[in-house]
């Protein structure tokens, strides 16, 4: 068995993103996400004004944070965190008390009026687990979406968080944020 | 726009949480007070202890009810999460709830008592054994019991001040804030029990402590209030931005006119008004009935705006989105 330690995360190069939203749908086909709910989105932020302006894309979902917010808060530890970093709900010790979703910073939560509890970004661990990569990085048309582990020395995660300067979102939170930017 | 994932039913719940604190609160110091010897305020102890459990347990009941999953809600006691506020809390109200029911029980006049374990059916023997007189015990059930009303009035500021997400709710001055004006809802809610009572009416002494004790408890309020404003004003710029929703955003209005007006400052002044002449002067205190309906009932409306205040425009604050907001 392999019992070297492992840290998922996703790092993004949002000068890429042509805002096509094809991650949007591939994440919702893929966990069957409700009308209306989100696990992940693109956010569009405007500079400038006509003629001289510009606007910066840059997708967004569950950071996977370092010490999780959410987690912590949860009375019942139906929030919890596996030990390579990916921060999932256990559903059937939910009860809906929503307390998750006011202390995440970045909002990367819902309520799922059907079952009663909160979903989220699951950083889709059933396709991580075999070995493939998230269906939002899968689809991505102009890959601006790497998947990795940074635990892993010889990583692609590593060699550009290496290489390129980067940041995280809301890092003031404490939250540890995993997603990363290129800049 | 944003959507508000706690409602209505948390804002009645953390009112009533508050109130039944402050009941409990009040009732068990009049419990203590003694004039030569004798028990000073031994209606308002018992109008207290009567009323105090049923606020939160009608709060409880709409915190459970507001779940996803409401018939989950045992969960919360079997697990045990000493980081999350709500699971501390849960264990907290629960043990609270039985002390003042148990509290209200042993101030349960003999006759109501007797009538009470009449309608149990006389074969259920174990049912019966609970029909004891505990009237000898209300100083020990009163101290057991005032840390835990302490601990729901504090509680239900943490839940929301625990939120590092929320800006509006994140400093460590929300926990008193919602204490005090839970003292201070209690010492509220029995004046206006009391002058409502028309079998036993109300006499002055006893508006007298009562007044005397919210003037305390809303003038500890005020002094916790107007720290959270300046102190946020010379915050970073997250909680600066978080301030503007009643510093000139959605819930400026509702807060200074209708909760700082209305609900806190009018109300005091009518208590200072009434209470003024005899400690200042050595007058005999009157205590207008009229007044003192105003007052309190103006002050459980302060109590709960406040609540809604926090509940609602803290759900709006954040530290992304607040830039969007202005």
């Amino acid at each position: 068995m392999d019992i070297r330690k492992r840290r998922y995360a996703l790092v993004i190069d949002s000068r890429k993103c042509i805002n096509c939203k094809a991650c949007v749908v591939a994440c919702k086909a893929e966990n069957g996400v409700p009308t209306g709910n989100f696990r992940n989105w693109i956010n569009a932020d405007r500079q400038g004004e006509y003629p001289k302006l510009r606007i910066d894309f840059t997708p967004e979902q569950c950071h996977h944070c370092e010490h999780p917010s959410c987690v912590r808060v949860c009375p019942t530890g139906a929030s919890w965190q596996r030990k390579d970093g990916i921060v999932l709900v256990y559903e059937d010790d939910c009860i809906g008390c929503r307390y998750c979703m006011l202390a995440c910073p970045y909002d990367a939560r819902y309520f799922h009026e059907e079952s009663g509890t909160v979903h989220k970004c699951t950083l889709c661990n059933h396709r991580v687990d075999k070995g493939e990569v998230p269906a939002c990085v899968e689809t991505c048309p102009s890959k601006v979406r790497v998947f990795g582990d940074l635990e892993d020395p010889a990583g692609r995660l590593h060699e550009l968080l290496a290489t390129r300067r980067h940041i995280v979102k809301e890092p003031q939170t404490g939250n540890g944020p995993q997603l990363y930017y290129l800049l | 726009m944003h959507e508000f994932n706690w409602g209505l039913l948390i804002v009645v719940y953390l009112f009533l949480g508050g109130l039944s604190a402050g009941l409990f609160f009040a009732a068990g110091l009049a419990n203590y007070l003694e004039v030569d010897g004798q028990p000073a305020y031994p209606r308002i102890a018992r109008m207290g202890a009567l009323l105090a459990p049923w606020p939160v347990a009608l709060g409880s009941a709409l915190l459970i009810l507001d779940l996803g999953n409401w018939y989950r809600f045992y969960k919360l006691f079997t697990h045990f999460r000493w980081e999350s506020p709500m699971s501390i809390g849960s264990w907290l109200l629960t043990l609270f709830t039985l002390i003042a029911f148990a509290y209200a029980f042993a101030w349960l006049p003999e006759e109501w008592r007797m009538k009470l374990f009449s309608k149990v059916p006389a074969t259920w023997k174990q049912v019966h054994r609970l029909n004891v007189d505990l009237s000898a015990h209300r100083k020990t059930l009163a101290m057991i019991g005032f840390p835990f009303s302490i601990g729901v009035g504090i509680y239900t500021g943490v839940l929301l001040g625990a939120v590092s997400a929320r800006p509006f709710w994140n400093t460590n001055l929300v926990a008193q804030m919602f204490l005090f004006s839970a003292l201070s809802s209690g010492a509220a809610a029995l004046l206006l029990a009391m002058v409502l009572d028309k079998r036993n009416p109300i006499e002055t002494h006893e508006t007298k402590f009562l007044i005397t004790l919210d003037i305390v408890f809303i003038s500890l309020e005020l002094f916790i209030i107007l720290p959270y404003l300046i102190h946020g004003q010379l915050s970073v710029l997250a909680v600066k931005q978080a301030l503007w929703l009643i510093l000139g955003g959605p819930y400026t209005v509702l807060f200074w006119v209708f909760f700082m007006g209305l609900g806190l400052l009018v109300p005091l002044a009518i208590e200072v008004y009434e209470l003024a002449p005899s400690l200042l002067k050595g007058r005999t205190f009157h205590g207008s009935r009229n007044l003192a309906l105003a007052a309190s009932s103006l002050v459980l409306v302060g109590g709960f705006l406040l609540r809604y205040i926090f509940v609602y425009a803290g759900q709006l604050s954040s530290f992304h989105k607040m830039g969007m907001l202005h």
